[in-house]
């Protein structure tokens, strides 16, 4: 054996530089890989042990719930039973897994259920003293910690932090931003809308669409003035007004949102003759036509869209002024109106073209 | 005293179904939870209920696939009543094409179930 050893010894002593590097490298990577197969042994190990205590601690906290939900009486706010279970939960959430544990067991049923006894897993909320670990963190450095804690108040529809979380508006991280959003709109409906007083910061296209399906579920659907948010100096937030007027059909906003026509945004200014549109105003199409030659081009196919839908026989020589405009949608716009302002006399439009499809499109229009 | 009407319960979330028992129990009912459509099909073939509630989505076998399975292959007029949650309209639309009796979306009121459940097995 010894002979064995001194032999290998010799070997590497006496080996090529090279030889011996090899052999070195080899004993690092096996124990390297030694070393990595232990700690994965440990680590499967200890997240077998966790999720069997987490099972173990999830079938516990559901069942304190239930005897929770049915242990109440009527003569007592707490009864004694409740508050037993009361005390375990609370003393139990100073220990971090298991206050996510039972965080989650609430959140499981709430989620599920309506009526008396969501309102009673609300109430073990306060009572376990949750709340106060998810409104401390609305402090916390990290922005992912400040996030989560604001969708756990919203999950459990806790309005008495709105001061707290309203301060955060315009924090720069957006997931933070949207997770109050939701907050302020899921609990206070359309007052919660009010941040848009206060935001600076940009309201994507996704977080409006989002706030505008969560608005469409709520029964009562009075929308609050919206002529502050169309003055806004935040662009997104005059954008989301517009969609807030078009869906909501807000007439009383017709004088803002015709001074929109000549806002410094040319998609506010676009959007805007879009809202219009919808509300059938005529007062905008006299605007329009007066600077029609001003405007860009995307704005002068929103007009011709509008006009679509509210000329009147009296435009007849201001459409055929662009029947052989430049750019194709304003051009099939024209012929359109023109076709039907003069349908008896479809000849009377010429159009001067040498693009084969064109003469095609209008062929089609004066059949249609 | 008449035998307590039965009832099955496929339901995947733990918790509420756990609740439900407990209430439905206490009005008189026996239950029996099934925790996927597998396990729900093989307690409705064995304890022929009086009514069944079952949730749209679920591992295995869905709750369509239940409905259809007590309508099409056991052909039991056994009223069901199923539960869908926000955005499973046409999944509750298919649920009544294959002879649900009822629906309720979450989140429900467990007495809102309660008083339907009487209602069915009046």
């Amino acid at each position: 054996m010894l002979n064995i050893y001194q032999y290998i010894i010799d070997y590497l002593k006496y080996a090529p530089t090279i030889i011996q590097l090899s052999w070195g490298l080899s004993a690092v990577f096996i124990f390297t890989i030694f070393s990595l197969t232990l700690y994965l042994k440990h680590l499967r190990s200890r997240l077998r042990t966790k999720e069997r205590i987490r099972k173990v601690y999830e079938k516990k906290y559901e069942s304190d719930l239930i005897e929770y939900l049915y242990s109440g009486n009527e003569e007592q706010e707490v009864s004694p039973e409740q508050q037993i279970i009361v005390n375990y939960l609370k003393k139990s959430s100073d220990d971090g897994l298991k206050r996510k544990l039972i965080i989650s067991t609430l959140l499981k049923l709430r989620n599920e259920i309506s009526g008396e006894v969501a309102i009673a897993i609300q109430n073990l909320y306060y009572q376990t003293g949750l709340i106060n670990y998810a409104s401390s963190k609305l402090k916390d450095k990290k922005w992912n910690v400040v996030a989560k804690a604001i969708k756990e108040l919203t999950q459990f529809g806790i309005k008495e932090v709105h001061d707290e979380v309203i301060l955060l508006i315009n924090h720069p991280k957006k997931e933070v931003r949207k997770e109050i959003q939701m907050y302020l709109v899921k609990l206070f409906h359309f007052d919660g809308l009010d941040f848009l007083n206060v935001l600076k910061t940009p309201l994507s296209e996704w977080d409006q669409i989002q706030l505008l399906e969560i608005l469409q579920n709520f029964e009562d659907q009075k929308i609050p003035d919206i002529t502050d948010w169309l003055e806004s100096t935040n662009n997104t937030v005059v954008l989301f007004a517009l969609k807030l007027a078009k869906i909501y059909n807000q007439f009383a906003a017709k004088e803002e949102i015709i001074s929109l026509l000549h806002h410094a945004d040319q998609t506010i200014r676009i959007d805007a003759i879009d809202v219009l549109t919808n509300m059938g105003d005529f007062e905008a199409v006299t605007i329009l036509k007066n600077d029609f030659e001003q405007r860009s081009i995307e704005e002068q196919i929103a007009f011709f869209k509008m006009m679509e839908n509210m000329y009147d026989a009296n435009d007849f020589t201001f459409i055929s002024k662009y029947i052989n405009h430049e750019n194709f949608e304003i051009k099939v716009s024209a012929m359109k109106i023109l076709k039907v302002i003069n349908v008896d006399d479809s000849n009377a439009i010429k159009i001067i073209t040498t693009d084969k499809e064109l003469s095609k499109s209008a062929n089609l229009i004066k059949a249609s | 005293m008449s035998e307590s009407k039965k009832i099955i319960l496929a339901e995947d979330n733990s918790i509420l179904s756990l609740l439900l028992k407990f209430k439905l129990e206490k009005e008189g009912y026996k239950l029996f939870i099934a925790v996927n459509g597998k396990e729900a099909i093989q307690l409705i073939e064995e304890n022929n209920p009086d009514l069944i509630l079952t949730d749209i989505m679920m591992p295995f076998v869905s709750g369509l696939e239940v409905i259809s399975h007590v309508r099409n292959k056991l052909e039991l007029a056994t009223p069901i009543i199923v539960f869908s949650s926000a955005g499973q309209e046409e999944m509750v639309l298919k649920a009544f094409n294959l002879g649900a009796t009822d629906f309720m979306s979450k989140p429900f009121s467990p007495n809102e179930l309660s008083i339907r459940i009487k209602r069915l097995l009046r």
